[in-house]
């Protein structure tokens, strides 16, 4: 027993993954409220466009419940945000890429500017990084993901994630300015 | 690299408290006398401000409602698997008493059956009529919804599928056009599971197959290798060893058809 004020502890994300995969498969419900929104968010801010946001994440989810079986007892957040990417980049690859033409362009940046400025900017800067850098500072900044669990996610080292996001910061950065 | 570089590096870190204390305080006496570090930390500030402040959309209830509808559904294929194997028990030498009092108590219940029933028949066949027509009215909204622009309601409609007790052919004709044709990964996947109800009926076998020889993406063709398998159907083998040849095809497929073979063969 705890004694000092802590009562009864949260089952980590991990624990209750096991649970589903062992068949508990109401634990998925849990899961799902600590997660879901923060995966749509993801995909939102990559792809921008809140129907295919949805549909997605509703992909990503049914994936975790079909899928279950094949959940290795690893980080869970790393595992969701592998499958939430690897949606979306399939996705992509089937629809081309998240290309515009200049008229959406055009009516977009009109639209952004007439809101709240500062979401504008930010977003304007951040759609002007490459996908890759794009990602990792969504997961990182944004999400508060961490670089041991960003390099599971992205296949790499912790050492590389943290070299690339400081890079894309810095570039980040500069967008942001020069926009202002 | 020079000691400024490394000094303009480590502000991120140092705006996130990541950095050691002695490292931070030797930023600190930094900054105190190079006016462009100091610039760079207010811009990395602002910025660091304007993402903690920057808000999104949220989801829609749908995300929800249709996701925990796809988990009832799993939950109840789980429930019917599950219950399946039950051993049979085993009987065992019984006293010549016992099986006359279990014969006595057979025949009460049977009398007993026999006239419940005569009454529920009567019921039933009014029941039945009236679900005749609460069956069609799901049924044209089922088909409806499987043609909505919008792949989460495409999802409900397939998802729909469990109202039914036994589909006639035209919605297993309209699942398996969702399975093969649909252009979200999703409503595929959920349409294959739908039909999995429905594994005997030679269309489905045939819609698989053809499947199979389709699809793209590795997630379905697992889901679809695994319910071929599963329904012991000899006509997959060719397609299957079809895909090993393919170059493209995904090494974890190749693994997944490798394990499936042996159990068709």
């Amino acid at each position: 027993m705890n004694t000092n004020g802590k009562l009864l502890k949260e089952p980590t994300n991990e624990d209750l993954m096991r649970q589903v995969a062992n068949g508990a498969l109401d634990q998925l419900k849990v899961l799902f409220e600590r997660h879901h929104a923060h995966v749509y968010r993801f995909l939102y801010k990559m792809c921008r466009d809140k129907m295919l946001s949805e549909d997605l994440a509703q992909e990503v989810f049914y994936k975790v419940m079909k899928y279950r079986g094949s959940y290795n007892n690893g980080n869970f957040v790393s595992w969701l945000f592998a499958i939430a990417r690897n949606s979306l980049h399939s996705h992509f690859k089937k629809n081309g890429a998240p290309t515009e033409d200049i008229d959406t362009v055009g009516y977009r940046l009109a639209a952004s500017a007439a809101h709240e400025e500062d979401y504008s900017h930010l977003q304007r800067a951040l759609d002007r990084l490459a996908p890759s850098d794009k990602e990792l500072i969504i997961l990182n900044r944004f999400q508060e993901i961490r670089y041991a669990e960003l390099a599971l996610i992205v296949g790499s080292t912790e050492g590389a994630v943290k070299t690339k996001v400081s890079r894309a910061l810095k570039k980040l950065k500069g967008f942001y300015f020069e926009a202002l | 690299m020079t000691d400024e570089n490394h000094t303009v590096d480590a502000i991120p870190a140092y705006l996130d408290g990541q950095l050691s204390p002695k490292e931070a305080e030797r930023l600190e006496r930094h900054l105190q006398t190079c006016e462009s570090c100091m610039k760079e930390l207010q811009a990395y500030r602002s910025l660091f401000n304007a993402i903690d402040e920057d808000t999104d959309p949220v989801p829609t209830p749908t995300l929800r409602n249709t996701f925990f509808a796809q988990l009832a559904a799993e939950k109840e294929t789980e429930g019917t698997v599950s219950i399946l194997p039950m051993p049979r028990q085993k009987p065992k030498a019984w006293g010549n008493r016992i099986w006359k009092v279990a014969a006595s108590v057979l025949l009460l219940l049977g009398a007993y059956g026999i006239g419940s029933y005569q009454q529920r028949t009567s019921a039933a066949r009014e029941i039945a009529l009236l679900k005749q027509e609460e069956l069609q009215a799901k049924q044209s909204a089922m088909l409806s919804l499987m043609e909505n622009t919008s792949a989460s309601k495409r999802i409900q409609g397939v998802a729909y599928i469990e109202a039914f007790e036994k589909p006639d052919a035209d919605i297993v004709r309209a699942l398996i056009l969702r399975m093969q044709q649909d252009e979200n990964t999703n409503v595929r996947l959920t349409a294959l599971e739908a039909l999995s109800h429905f594994g005997k009926m030679p269309l489905v076998k045939t819609a698989y197959i053809d499947a199979l020889a389709m699809e793209k993406n590795p997630t379905i063709q697992i889901a679809l290798i695994q319910h071929l398998v599963q329904l012991q159907e000899k006509k997959a083998i060719a397609p299957m060893k079809a895909l090993l040849k393919k170059e493209e095809t995904q090494p974890f497929i190749k693994e997944q058809i490798k394990k499936g073979l042996p159990q068709l063969l």
